[in-house]
């Protein structure tokens, strides 16, 4: 940083008022547009939920894009603070990893609001009829 | 400045001393916000991971749960909160520009605009309340719910915060699904929204002492980078909210 040769002068960016009036226009169209799609979808998509569930999130996504890349104008920050606002989501992808244990196992039992016989005991001993 | 050097502009944000330059300074705020802010994801990831795992297990169900949530004042919520993180980017804009009166008056607009939502989580939370959807003792749900309903009253009979909610989205729906598992999702929609409501309560809090900070002309604000720092936290609550709502509000069959 010592020989800051471009950025002496010409400091942080300004995001214009246009493109953020733009941008929450199109976050409030996505959000019509996923509620509409929740409500109003034609038949055969309707009932289906990992298509209709892939939707609200990839439109999620792209709010949230636009939320941080404008708004919190990552899109003109430094290398650095990309790399910190990238690396939370990256990090919270790879905590997802964690489905893979459940999804790969049955449910074990546990002492739970389940009325009737529950047990935390280990594996392979039988519960208590 | 003492150290300063002889050709810096005068007029220019004053440079800290532990800094290079103003490049650097204004930098390592940010990143020092982002790296709070990466905690944050942290903190509600793990609710969402839990969130993902019991709607995956149990999706058939969580669509009749979801019918009790009113998509309409969620919607109200998403709008105003989206309105909110508009008028902060705003209220950066106009910091940088230096145009005080235009800063304060769109954090002003972004404080109305949180309380706003609360008022209308006030509304939600109090009909859940109402028809026992707190999960707590008094838990109730599907047929136990009508009974409990009869003993209370004699005939069901909606509270304040019901007939409010029941004026904009009609009658309440039936509650079906399993009851078991109903507590299971309004404990992580209670957790969920409510760890994010009082997000939005303590950033009331940081807008209201940012703009007694700038009206009393604090020495602590030297440039933009304040507001810019309450302001990232303030889309943070944003972010979080634009994944809530389609989780919860927008569950497809």
């Amino acid at each position: 940083m010592a020989d800051a040769t471009h950025s002496a002068h010409h400091g942080h960016h300004i995001t214009p008022q246009r493109t953020l009036f733009a941008t929450g226009f199109a976050l409030l169209v996505l959000m019509v547009l996923t509620i509409g799609a929740a409500n109003y979808m034609p038949e055969p998509l309707k009932h289906n939920s990992v298509f209709m569930n892939l939707l609200a999130i990839g439109i999620a996504l792209l709010k949230a894009y636009l939320v941080v890349s404008i708004f919190m104008g990552v899109k003109y920050a430094s290398k650095l603070t990309k790399l910190f606002a990238i690396g939370g989501f990256v990090w919270f992808l790879t905590m997802f990893a964690t489905m893979i244990d459940y999804i790969s196992r049955p449910y074990e039992p546990v002492p739970g609001w389940e009325k009737g016989n529950s047990t935390a005991l280990p594996r392979n001993e039988k519960a208590p009829e | 400045m003492a150290h300063a050097p002889a050709h810096v502009d005068p007029n220019a944000d004053p440079v800290y001393f532990q800094y290079e330059d103003i490049d650097q300074q204004q930098e390592t705020y940010i990143v020092g916000m982002w790296a709070f802010l990466v905690t944050e994801v942290m903190f509600f990831g793990a609710l969402f991971l839990t969130y993902a795992l019991y709607r995956w297990k149990y999706q058939g169900d969580f669509y009749h749960f979801h019918e009790q949530l009113s998509w309409k004042l969620g919607g109200i919520n998403t709008t105003i909160l989206l309105l909110s993180s508009l008028t902060a980017a705003l209220a950066v804009h106009f910091a940088q520009k230096k145009k005080t009166k235009w800063q304060v008056g769109m954090l002003v607009l972004t404080i109305l605009c949180a309380f706003g939502f609360l008022g209308v989580k006030t509304v939600e939370y109090g009909a859940k309340f109402e028809h026992h959807l707190f999960p707590n003792k008094s838990f109730v749900y599907g047929e136990a719910a009508h009974e409990a309903f009869e003993k209370e009253f004699g005939s069901h009979k909606p509270g304040t915060f019901t007939q409010i909610v029941e004026k904009l989205d009609g009658p309440e729906k039936h509650q079906e699904g399993n009851p078991a598992r109903a507590r299971l999702f309004f404990s992580m929609y209670f957790a969920m929204t409510g760890l994010h409501g009082v997000h939005v309560v303590v950033g009331i809090i940081l807008f209201t002492a940012l703009i007694y900070l700038i009206v009393r002309k604090a020495p602590t604000i030297t440039d933009y980078i304040p507001t810019e720092m309450v302001c990232l936290y303030w889309h943070f609550v944003d972010l979080v909210w634009i994944f809530l709502y389609p989780l919860y509000y927008l569950i497809p069959k």
